[in-house]
């Protein structure tokens, strides 16, 4: 993307400008550089001034669509930016009626994935200090000297298994799509959980969990987390407590999965927000991988007039107790 | 409740919590007491209005608060007196009982059966192989809160 990063973002910015300007919508959403280099933030343009800090980078990682769901509020006409992974986040979200497809005015940007810092600093041996990107190629800049890798090594955890990288949803497609990406091996990490016995997994998901912050980043993030009310936060009955230790860190973990249980998108925000790292998408991978397994294939996102495999059933549908 | 959940759990004997649907499976447990058929005192019997009724939370609180294992029974595939509720009770505990066995739960812990009204027996049946199996296993401690353990 790099070597034609410049004009891209003359080709965004004038179709953007074109709608924010002439009044068809009243917010755009895209990135604009963070406090680093190497950070993209959301960009809430109303603007032209706004529009000139807009940028389409390597680092654009971020899901504009959930942001929809505060900004829907303010603002009648809202223009996002979609990647593969925010196009089907704003499918989820039209599905769940949280927002309005009228109101919205989707940019698709084909992605060729965003690449993440602590990647770049593992496979550079130190600190980077900046990026040139060329043909695939992607050279690190540290205060040591440049070191060069493969674009691919270097992707962010999310976007490795990344088989959508042109937006599902677009009302306008501003770049030329990427195509289809090989579907990658997504559930060797559950199958070997799957092998462990039930005291090694219980010990595992204790360690992983027990780091968690109760920040709920990962919920803030998560496009199927959209309810108004969580039932974190719900005072009564109060399903959540507020103590640090095993049995609420599982009971908060466990319901967020089974939330998206048939809903989740797989884009793997929640894990990119979460600050202690822990597994996210396990849970939520076991979940789609049993559902698909027992009720047939389903993915989420990619069709937002397929229902849902637990919105429906069939009369003859297998269980996974023993009792048919 | 939560204090007596606490304290039968404190002793050897295991706890049982099993959620019964209005409909089936609670008339199923009372056509066992009226043919006076005996099963383990220590299933307790919370009724719903429905196998689809059950929240997932509902089964996690009860093994933080102390049941040794959760039974939900409902009404037999199609005779449901909602007509879908345990079609999609089927679909959803379906799922959850893998997510929970993935965190790290025996099998055992968590079971749905399907019990109609006139099936006492089964009912009994069910109740005293649940609550063997759960003796055999031991207690739970998985994801037991501290603060409601009796300090002995």
């Amino acid at each position: 993307m790099a070597e034609n990063n410049v004009e891209n973002l003359k080709k965004i910015r004038e179709a953007v400008s074109q709608d924010l300007l002439g009044g068809r919508i009243d917010l755009l959403l895209g990135w604009e550089k963070g406090h680093y280099w190497w950070q993209s933030r959301p960009l809430f343009a109303r603007t032209e001034e706004d529009l000139e800090k807009l940028t389409w980078d390597s680092f654009c990682a971020i899901n504009l669509s959930r942001y929809l769901l505060d900004e829907l509020k303010d603002f009648q006409k809202v223009g996002v930016l979609v990647k593969g992974c925010d196009a089907r986040a704003f499918n989820r979200l039209l599905q769940d009626n949280m927002v309005v497809r009228d109101r919205v005015t989707l940019y698709g940007l084909p992605c060729p994935g965003m690449l993440d810092y602590d990647r770049l600093a593992e496979v550079a041996e130190a600190a980077p200090e900046g990026i040139i990107e060329q043909n695939g190629k992607v050279t690190i800049k540290t205060a040591d000297g440049e070191k060069s890798a493969d674009r691919d090594d270097l992707l962010a955890d999310k976007c490795r298994d990344c088989i959508y990288p042109d937006p599902v949803v677009y009302d306008q497609l501003l770049l030329s799509p990427v195509g289809k990406k090989e579907a990658p091996e997504k559930f060797t990490a559950i199958e070997k959980l799957e092998e462990m016995s039930a005291e090694e997994r219980y010990s595992y998901w204790e360690k992983e969990l027990s780091r968690c912050l109760r920040c709920y980043a990962c919920r803030q993030a998560c496009p199927f987390c959209s309810c108004r009310e969580c039932f974190v936060e719900q005072q009564n009955p109060r399903w959540q407590g507020r103590a640090y230790q095993a049995s609420e860190n599982f009971m908060f973990h466990l319901v967020r999965a089974y939330h998206g249980a048939g809903r989740c998108i797989d884009c793997g925000e929640c894990e990119r927000a979460c600050p202690v790292d822990i597994p996210l998408q396990e849970l939520n991978r076991k979940l789609t991988k049993d559902i698909n397994q027992l009720y047939g294939d389903y993915e989420a996102g990619l069709d937002a007039e397929l229902e849902p495999p637990l919105l429906t059933y069939r009369p003859d549908d297998p269980a996974a107790f023993s009792e048919k | 409740m939560s204090t007596a959940v606490n304290e039968t759990s404190a002793g050897k004997e295991p706890l049982i919590v099993s959620f019964c649907c209005n409909w089936c499976s609670y008339a199923g447990g009372d056509l066992a007491g009226t043919s006076r058929m005996s099963y383990p005192a220590n299933v307790k019997v919370i009724r719903v209005p429905c196998s689809g009724r059950i929240n997932p939370m509902f089964i996690l609180r009860a093994f933080q608060r102390g049941a040794d294992g959760v039974l939900v029974a409902g009404c037999h595939p199609g005779d449901c007196h909602y007509s879908t509720g345990n079609y999609h009770g089927r679909r959803r505990l379906s799922a959850f009982k893998r997510l929970v066995e993935f965190a790290g739960f025996e099998p055992e812990r968590f079971e749905v059966r399907w019990i109609s009204s006139s099936e006492g027996d089964k009912f009994a049946e069910e109740m005293t192989a649940m609550t063997n199996k759960i003796k055999a296993l031991g207690p739970n401690r998985k994801m037991r809160d501290a603060r409601w353990q009796k300090i002995t």
